[in-house]
């Protein structure tokens, strides 16, 4: 009798920490003093500029990591990255560059692949941080895939004048124009104490 | 004047942002896998009997055999959405028939004929003057526009009129070289000071209306003719018209001008706005005679012709126009020539010229802007018996139709600058 509650028990940690783990949008890790960030349920690629990819259009994203220290208000660092995405239309696969300091590119890389190598450039030195802080950290990515027009629009004012049909076209688009974003995604409170510990039990 | 000058500064300042260089599409380019291939083809495609332009065609062409470049694609994707007035066109770009290259097809979704649409064709602001403008609602069904406006106008004229303008249009009558129109207008109109002091009573209507049922036959295309009947009627009063309230008077009659209205117009451009070089010719003549055949009372025939160069090169333009015309009878006041508005003799007061405006006009005007700014002078006179030349220079901001100018009359003694700012003008 005491065993089988014991299995149940086990079952629901297991069930609730799998649970869990398929609600995280977005996953930490500690290794060697560097926060690090999967999120394999997060795929940019795809959707709007997927489409863009397959049309042979160069996709740049936008990355941003914000961890805060102590207090929700108080930013430890603050880390912004750009990767321009490209897909090879006769390999199929993806090319993706960093276009900040320092500048890499890898090739011949799948969907998954291009996505995990851009978060895995986003880790941030979390050396000077102690590690019974509480942290929490905000994570969002933009895909430039929308232009900016001139004024009022592209070709909006005619010798014929300003209709109103462009004016509606103008005036329904948001503020960076159909801007495809993911985020943001919010985690914490938690500590670099927890990170070690759930990576040494992952390990 | 401050309020103007701020008006200015601040115009200046949001056209000026407005040439932004894209350097982020440029690197973008430079990091496209596919930038390796060659271009094989290059379509348009999702839209049936679409006419593309020579220059237009001859610039898709120039892709096919380079090696891709997606940065010159979307160029060239908005120069096809403003060519052949389109809402939509995305760039599809599949496998070519042979390794290393692709195919380019530029997708049109959807035509830009709305079946409803508001329209503002024109508004300015002229500190003598005051504002001036217009807008309508058009409907198109199956080939045939219909179409409502107000209108109120002080710029063109030696009245402010205002009042409401219909149209009924159909583009092809059987044939695309042949269109028809009939144009409705209804006007009030209110008087200058010092029109009302040297017009003759008898010339003064307060209200107009016009019905012109016209005709458009391509000659051989771009050479158009225009031609048709214009019926007016006017009221003009028997007493003195300076009436303060505005009110008419049963001493008044209506009176008619009807007159046979031909155009022949020519405009042709080379080159197009994506260009580095664009030259554009607008050309026209017209002659409208009102005689007894049609039951006029005013008996009259006018002549205009007038023209107009423009020539683009990198961010350099120059505009050249030249306005003449005749008229001989007794024509009524709208049809006499005025100067000194928006567009001819800039800077100076048309009342100042002629209250009554002139039988003889002649006119000629260079433009030159650098990107946004420009300059400009005018020449020309108007007159009934002897000319008297006048000139007038000014400066400018221009971009996408909207316009912020000042203007200075050349002459003796004080000159006052006149402001003009709007659109389409």
């Amino acid at each position: 009798m005491r065993t089988i509650k014991s299995w149940w028990l086990v079952l629901a940690f297991l069930s609730g920490f799998a649970l869990a783990m398929w609600a995280e949008e977005v996953i930490l890790h500690w290794r060697d003093n560097r926060l690090e960030f999967s999120a394999p349920r997060v795929h940019f690629l795809g959707g709007k500029p997927l489409e863009l990819l397959h049309n042979a259009a160069p996709v740049p994203f936008g990355f941003q990591v914000t961890l805060f220290s102590g207090t929700r208000e108080h930013v430890f660092h603050k880390l912004t990255d750009r990767f321009v995405v490209s897909y090879d239309l006769w390999e199929e696969k993806f090319r993706v560059v960093k276009t900040q300091s320092p500048v890499r590119r890898v090739e011949h890389l799948s969907a998954t692949d291009a996505e995990k190598w851009c978060w895995d450039q986003m880790a941030i030195d979390v050396s000077g941080v102690a590690a019974t802080e509480p942290l929490w950290v905000r994570m969002e990515i933009r895909a430039e895939d929308g232009k900016d027009g001139p004024l009022f629009g592209r070709g909006s004012v005619s010798e014929s004048g300003i209709s109103l049909t462009s004016l509606i076209e103008l005036f329904s688009q948001p503020p960076r124009r159909e801007q495809s974003h993911w985020g943001p995604f919010e985690m914490g409170p938690f500590t670099l104490e927890e990170l070690k510990r759930s990576s040494r039990r992952g390990s | 004047m401050t309020k103007l000058c701020c008006l200015a500064a601040v115009a200046a300042s949001m056209l000026a942002g407005c040439n932004v260089t894209d350097d982020d599409e440029k690197s973008a380019q430079e990091l496209n896998v596919n930038s390796r291939y060659t271009v094989e083809s290059v379509n348009i495609t999702g839209q049936r009997n679409v006419a593309i332009p020579d220059p237009l065609r001859s610039e898709l062409n120039s892709f096919v055999g380079t090696l891709y470049d997606h940065s010159a694609l979307e160029r060239a994707a908005d120069r096809i959405k403003k060519e052949l007035r389109v809402t939509d066109v995305s760039i599809k770009v599949a496998r070519g028939n042979e390794p290393e290259q692709v195919i380019v097809n530029f997708e049109v979704t959807r035509s830009n004929e709305h079946i409803f649409d508001i329209n503002v064709g024109k508004f300015v602001y002229d500190s003598k003057e005051g504002w001036s403008g217009d807008g309508g609602a058009t409907m198109k069904i199956r080939g045939n526009a219909l179409s409502f406006g107000l209108e109120s106008n002080s710029d063109t004229t030696l009245e402010r009129y205002a009042g409401v303008r219909a149209r009924f249009e159909r583009k092809k009558l059987g044939t695309d070289r042949l269109s028809v129109r009939f144009d409705f207008t209804s006007y009030h109109d209110e008087w200058n000071p010092a029109t009302l002091a040297a017009a003759p009573v008898s010339d003064i209507y307060r209200w107009r209306e016009t019905f012109s049922p016209m005709a458009t036959v391509v000659i051989a295309d771009p050479l158009e003719l225009d031609f048709g009947v214009s019926f007016a009627r006017f009221r003009v009063p028997f007493s003195t018209p300076a009436q303060a309230d505005g009110q008419e008077t049963a001493a008044a009659r209506t009176e008619s001008s009807n007159a046979v209205v031909s155009t022949l117009r020519y405009h042709q451009r080379w080159g197009s706005e994506h260009d580095s070089q664009l030259q554009e010719l607008n050309a026209s003549y017209s002659i409208s005679s009102a005689t007894t055949l049609l039951d006029t009372d005013r008996n009259f025939t006018r002549q205009m012709a007038r023209a107009r160069y423009k020539y683009r090169h990198a961010r350099h333009t120059v505009e050249l126009g030249f306005l003449t015309g005749k008229i001989s009878g007794d024509a009524p006041l709208y049809e006499r020539f005025v100067l000194g508005d928006s567009t001819t003799l800039r800077g100076w007061n048309k009342f100042d010229l002629d209250p009554l405006g002139g039988s003889h006009v002649v006119h000629a005007s260079v433009d030159y802007a650098y990107r946004i700014f420009q300059v400009f002078y005018d020449t020309g006179a108007v007159w009934d018996r002897s000319p008297e030349q006048r000139q007038s220079v000014g400066v400018g901001f221009k971009k996408e139709g909207f316009q912020l100018a000042v203007a200075f009359p050349l002459r003796a003694g004080r000159a006052d600058p006149i402001f003009y700012a709007g659109m389409n003008f």
